[in-house]
């Protein structure tokens, strides 16, 4: 028989029985709806847990830190340069496959004054312009600084919460108010110097930070020379809770930084470079990290093992994302074995529907026997009809999980419920999978009818 | 007499059935020739093994024991699967009760052969089409079974089994169900269309009248040929 004629007989013996085919489409529908959804639910748990971590750091990025077996804090160490981060370890790593991107990023901490308020910068960053860019940040005000322009600050949008009051050395969790300072107006005299600045206080109950007490440092007492850094802009955050990745730091253009760190420095180490035996610092600026972006999620690892293998140390969110990765996965296991049982049961229905079909045209089937239809044919017309069942409950049921997953979505005002177009194509798919399943052992009943039988059938 | 080998050839039929412990002889050892073109009635009571060998020549049950050759195959080993392909190749089917396909038009249940056979939709309705004019159903070809009487619904049975062309035709009872004009009326056609197309015609009926109607009876009682007459004056016309 011709392909076209075995599905216009299916189709047509379908339409013969009309609340019967509805119902047991419905089934499907109702199976694959179940399972579409759960699965979208779970991918859409897994898409914000991503989301979430792509918030803390990122998912394609790799943070390189010096080898130094671990010991990245002894940086004062000397005996193991080729470990350590400069220029040339840029571009080493840079050219790497699967990297987008790398680039170095020099950590300092400075003391800025302003009003009656002092900040304890612990957490200073300095980026190259375009690592800062790539950022995608979003300013409360001001904005990125530009190529060529003076060191400016960045601050995270919880920083205000750092300041010290001067007066009573209280600070926002000690008192619980913000300290009245305009970031953006507010001159920020700050001090890099700040082993010199904590040997000028001397002992006046300062938290001593550091090394203060380094041997010939302690000799001057003059404070050191204050600088008034501009600022730039100020990150955004929606308040006081809103904890961000970059909330208690503060970010300039490393380009900016370095040549105002060697002003300040001269003729000294600046803090966190190594020196060489004679204390006195190298030409080179080493870096404290260098941060590598990777061009998919899936290389993170591979690109991740290769510097490892290079001798330095490198960190990703991998681990957390294998992990969430590893969760979610037996999530959407649990959530689509519900919708599974589901589309069990109408995996019964079909077959049910599919014997009582059969037993009903036994006649039919027999005199098509006679008639000389060929016995494969037979088989293939009620394997066509039950996977038309389940096709046509595959679209409705796709259907129905889209317009159900609008709706949860809608409710809960997040992408809770996430359908991507491979799961739709799954979902009929494995509905015209159920269908044909469940119509194998009837349709080879109806194949093997004895037609001599099948006619007495009156 | 042709020269060419007979359309059906039976030779030392044997079909025993078991019942329980009992061994029933449907056919105990029958042999017989048809040649092309004739109209053969198996006549017997009920009972008599008649139908058993009809279904045998039409490969609907095979045989205990001997050998059937219908149009040069030897169908007696065959299996299902090929037993399909002969009566799709071979052989046209005449039913008492019409079994028609109650969803289905004349014209689709006529051409429903056809379409096993993977004829286009419309070359088997142009064929469908020719088949039912020549059976006087002209104006009933888009009625369905239920709309029509019981000789129109064998008219169309009969369209149904000329539609092939089969080198054979196989009629059982086929007039069973039918007032006695219409019975006529159907064996008259059948008669025609037998000469007309040089068709071989195997008809089982139980009715001495009916079987008058063919060239040739073959006469079977208890699983064996008692008798085999012919019409002396259709003889020579062949």
């Amino acid at each position: 028989m011709k392909t076209i004629d075995l599905l216009r007989m299916s189709f047509s013996s379908l339409m013969k029985r009309k609340l019967r085919t509805v119902l047991t489409v419905l089934g499907v529908i109702i199976g694959i709806a179940s399972i579409v959804i759960m699965v979208s639910l779970g991918l859409g748990l897994r898409q914000q847990q991503m989301d979430m971590i792509e918030e803390y750091g990122g998912l394609k990025t790799i943070n390189v830190r010096e080898g130094n077996g671990g010991q990245s804090y002894s940086s004062q160490d000397s005996s193991n340069l080729d470990k350590k981060l400069d220029d040339s370890t840029v571009d080493l790593i840079g050219s790497l496959d699967y990297v987008e991107m790398a680039s170095p990023i020099l950590e300092f901490s400075a003391i800025a004054k302003t009003g009656g308020y002092t900040l304890n910068i612990y957490n200073g960053y300095g980026y190259k312009l375009d690592a800062l860019n790539s950022m995608d940040w979003q300013f409360a005000e001001g904005e990125m600084p530009k190529e060529g322009d003076p060191l400016k600050f960045i601050y995270g949008n919880l920083i205000l919460e750092n300041f010290t009051d001067a007066r009573d050395n209280y600070i926002y969790y000690d008192t619980g108010v913000l300290p009245d300072v305009d970031l953006m107006k507010a001159p920020m005299f700050t001090i890099f110097d700040t082993d010199a600045y904590y040997a000028s206080q001397g002992s006046s109950g300062e938290i001593s930070f550091g090394d203060a007490d380094g041997g010939e440092q302690a000799a001057p007492k003059t404070p050191p020379k204050k600088y008034l850094i501009e600022t730039a802009g100020v990150l955004y955050g929606t308040g006081p809770d809103d904890y961000r990745n970059y909330s208690n730091n503060v970010y300039c253009d490393l380009d900016a930084l370095i040549p105002h760190l060697k002003k300040v420095f001269k003729g000294k180490a600046i803090p966190g470079q190594p020196t060489k035996k004679n204390g006195s610092p190298y030409k080179t600026i080493y870096y404290s990290e260098i941060m590598v972006r990777v061009d998919k999620v899936d290389n993170v690892k591979e690109v991740q093992k290769t510097i490892q293998d290079m001798g330095y140390e490198a960190n990703s969110n991998n681990e957390w994302i294998e992990e969430t990765k590893k969760t979610s996965q037996q999530q959407q296991a649990m959530l689509g074995g519900i919708g599974a049982v589901a589309l069990l049961v109408a995996a019964i229905g079909i077959a049910n529907t599919m014997m009582m079909s059969i037993y009903e045209r036994t006649k039919e089937i027999g005199i098509m026997k006679v008639l000389g239809c060929d016995m494969g044919d037979i088989r293939s017309l009620f394997l066509i009809e039950a996977a038309l069942i389940g096709f046509i409950g595959g679209v409705v049921g796709d259907i129905l999980s889209f317009a159900v997953s609008m709706i949860i979505n809608a409710v809960t005002g997040s992408k809770t419920s996430l359908i991507p177009i491979w799961l739709y194509a799954v979902g009929l798919g494995f509905a015209v999978f159920v269908g044909v399943a469940a119509g194998f052992f009837p349709s080879k009943r109806a194949m093997e009818l004895s037609p001599l039988s099948a006619i007495r059938n009156e | 007499m042709s020269e060419e080998r007979p359309v059906i050839e039976v030779k030392n039929l044997y079909k025993i059935f078991k019942l329980g412990e009992q061994k029933v002889r449907a056919l105990n050892g029958v042999s017989f020739t048809v040649n092309k073109g004739e109209f053969v009635a198996i006549v017997g009571t009920s009972g008599s093994g008649k139908s058993t060998l009809l279904n045998m020549l039409a490969g609907l049950e095979g045989p205990t024991k001997g050998s059937v050759r219908v149009a040069g195959e030897n169908i007696e080993k065959y299996n299902e699967r090929q037993l399909v392909k002969y009566r799709r190749d071979h052989v046209g089917f005449i039913f008492q009760a019409y079994n028609l396909m109650p969803t289905l038009n004349a014209i689709e249940n006529v051409a429903l052969p056809l379409t096993f056979r993977g004829v286009d939709k419309s070359l088997r309705e142009k064929k469908a089409v020719k088949a039912l004019k020549l059976v006087g159903l002209k104006k009933y070809m888009d009625h369905r079974p239920t709309e029509m009487s019981g000789g129109q619904q064998q008219r169309v049975g009969i369209a149904r089994a000329l539609v092939l062309e089969p080198e054979i035709i196989f009629a059982d009872e086929p007039t069973g169900n039918l007032d006695s004009v219409t019975t006529e009326e159907i064996l008259h056609l059948l008669q025609d269309l037998v000469r007309r197309k040089a068709t071989t015609l195997v008809m089982v009926t139980h009715d001495n009248y009916l079987a008058s109607f063919a060239d040739r009876r073959i006469r079977i009682k208890d699983g064996k040929i008692i008798a085999d007459e012919r019409n002396g004056e259709l003889q020579e016309n062949v």
